[in-house]
Order: C-alpha cells, then structure tokens, then sequence
C-alpha cells in the first residue's frame, strides 16, 4: 500500500536543548573574550613573531613591560621602539615622572596614551630606567602581594629586524641592570 | 500565540480576582517561539567567537651578564658559536679554527660538546648586528631544545645541570677570524 504524503503543518521542534547549549557556548566566550587594551588599539603595525619550539611559558597578561620593535610601515627600512607597560596605575605614573619631561613633552604625551614611540635608544633606556624605580617606589605603597607589581621586562620583535635593534636593547636592559628578560615568540605548529 | 490581555480595558492591568472577566486556567502545552532568541544568541555567540583569540604569545628566558669587571675563564672551556653577517654559523672550541656549521646540526653538537665537558662548558653567542633576528631566536630555540636533552642525560648520572650561556658582542677580531672561511 503506498504511503498517504502528509503536509505536516504547525510542525514544531523543541528548541530548548539547542538554547541550552548556544547560552553555554555563549557564557563561556564572552567570560574568555579579552578586549584590546590601549596600548593594542594604538598599534598600527602588526608584529611577525619568531617561532619557537623549546618554549612553554606563556606571556603574562599583567606587570609586564613590552618593548615592541616593529616594522611600521611598508619601507622595511623604517623601524621604531615601542613601550609600554600592562599595569594603567604604573603605566601613568611612569608617564608623568620628572626624568623624562626633557623629551617626552605634551604634544608627544597626547599621542601615546598605551605606549609611547621612539627611535632613540637613550630614550628607551631612560624609560627602562624610570620604570624601575617607579615600580620599586609603587611597591612600597601597596601592601598586599596582589596589589604589588612584579614588573617583567619582554622584548617584543619583527622576526626581520636586524639584530642590531634588538641587541641595542639587550645592552641598555644591561646599563640599567635589568639582566633579566624575556622574548617574546609564537609557538611552531 | 499569547492571548494580548485585556486590551480594551483602557489602562491598569485586568485585576484577578472576583470581579475579574479573565479566568485562570492552567495551560498545557502553552509554547514560546523560541526562534527570534536563537538568532541573536546565534549572533552573539559568533560575534564572541571571532574575537576571542586563543593563541596566547610565549617568552624565551633570556639573561645578560651584569655590568662587572670581566670575569676570567679557562679558554679550553669556551664553546662560541658565530653568526656571520650572511647567516652561516660558525663553531669553535678553545682554540681551533672556526668550523662552518648548519642550523640543523647545531642542536647535536651542542649535545655532544657539553657532555663532553659535563657542566664545565661555557656557551658564548656572538652575532653580527645584521644579521635578522629570526636567525638568532632560532639558535636560541636549538640551544634551548639541546639543554633538554643535556639536563636528562646529567640527571642520569645524578648531577645537576648548571647552565653557563651568554651572549655577547661581536667584536672586529671575531668577524676577522670567520671572514674568509
């Protein structure tokens, strides 16, 4: 006996369970979302990292100072440091310290509210320098370990910069005694 | 779909009770069209997706010595490694003339030299400033990849692996002795 087709209307699918899901799904990636801080969203360049295979520690996210060494522009030859520092408490502080008012003035202090640009490496010493005693002197004002800054120094760089930029700021990582540093890279697939 | 209330009421919600016309009946089977909701959580979750980035960037321990006056060492100890200008990386031990060595060979030889000399070795990197810094970071990632190795096998024989690296400038004298080879 051939089967009667039957137009099935008002046909109804419980969607609940699929609700139930898309709601996790969707709790879980706004709770992971990390939004662009500052110094992300002033960046214009892209950086290539190098890859690496022996590496495991991730970068962390907080009281890190990043020095950036980008190609910012389509000319290779164009190159510049960037700074800045995770922590916006340190960050401003640091922003705002005597030493540096010879050079950093106003109108460059408008342009860089995440990270400031030069090309000079005595100006990126100074800031390295700065920033070291600013988070000695804002430690001695938190009193939790949570609320103190343990301040890192990492080398963000272009896998096709010279080495010399990059050497440039291992030596005043050295003048200011910080001996101690990271790289930054990717991790090989 | 929901029956609107008392519309003609002309404001203030129908009152429950005696006096009220609504009745309140259970009602079974009663369905919301859940479809308009899945659609913007649909959108959410995509929107939520794209953003979050799930690479997180890694780091490289690296360290430089203190600014001291220079400490003597034992030249038989010295292991350097040189980078020349155009990329070729060059090795020497002590005194010996500077062999040419490629990047895939540089892991098992590290390996080898400092077993050889247990933890007595010191790795020395010199690298001239134009050479891309990808080069470097890779020499770094093959030392770093050896250490595992040489940290296991002095552990099997019950010692512990105290690491002896630096890296330092190339002076003119270095990139005379690796020019011509």
């Amino acid at each position: 006996m051939p089967k009667v087709k039957m137009k099935r209307t008002g046909f109804v699918i419980d969607m609940t369970p699929l609700v139930d899901i898309t709601f996790l799904l969707l709790t879980f990636f706004m709770f992971t979302a990390k939004f662009k801080s500052e110094a992300d969203s002033e960046q214009k360049f892209q950086i290539k990292r190098p890859k690496t295979q022996a590496d495991t520690a991730k970068l962390p996210e907080k009281d890190v100072a990043v020095i950036r060494i980008a190609i910012d522009s389509t000319k290779a030859t164009d190159t510049a440091y960037y700074f800045s520092v995770a922590n916006p408490e340190l960050w401003n502080t640091i922003k705002e310290d005597a030493s540096l008012s010879e050079w950093f003035t106003p109108d460059r202090k408008e342009a860089s509210k995440g990270m400031i640009k030069t090309v000079k490496i005595e100006e990126l010493e100074a800031l390295i320098s700065v920033s070291r005693t600013q988070a000695k002197a804002f430690n001695i004002t938190k009193k939790t370990s949570a609320e103190k800054a343990q301040l890192r120094f990492a080398i963000d760089s272009d896998k096709r910069i010279r080495f010399k930029w990059v050497s440039d700021v291992m030596e005043a990582l050295r003048r200011t005694r910080q001996t101690q540093f990271n790289f930054v890279t990717d991790k090989q697939q | 779909m929901a029956g609107g209330g008392d519309l003609g009421g002309g404001g203030g919600r129908p009152k429950r009770g005696k006096h009220s016309k609504r009745k309140a009946k259970k009602r079974v089977g009663f369905r919301i069209d859940m479809t308009p909701l899945v659609d913007i959580t649909f959108l959410l979750l995509t929107f939520f997706m794209f953003v979050t980035t799930l690479t997180t960037p890694q780091v490289m321990d690296m360290a430089v010595p203190p600014e001291t006056e220079d400490v003597e060492v034992a030249e038989s100890k010295l292991f350097t490694v040189r980078v020349r200008e155009d990329g070729k990386i060059f090795y020497n031990q002590a005194k010996d003339i500077p062999q040419p060595i490629l990047m895939k060979e540089l892991r098992a030889k590290a390996i080898k030299s400092n077993l050889d000399l247990k933890n007595e070795l010191i790795t020395v990197l010199k690298i001239d400033e134009n050479v891309p810094y990808e080069t470097v970071v890779n020499i770094l990632d093959e030392l770093n990849l050896a250490e595992i190795k040489i940290t296991q096998s002095l552990q099997a024989e019950k010692l512990n692996r105290e690491r002896k690296f630096t890296i330092s400038q190339m002076t003119d004298k270095d990139k005379e002795e690796i020019k011509g080879l």
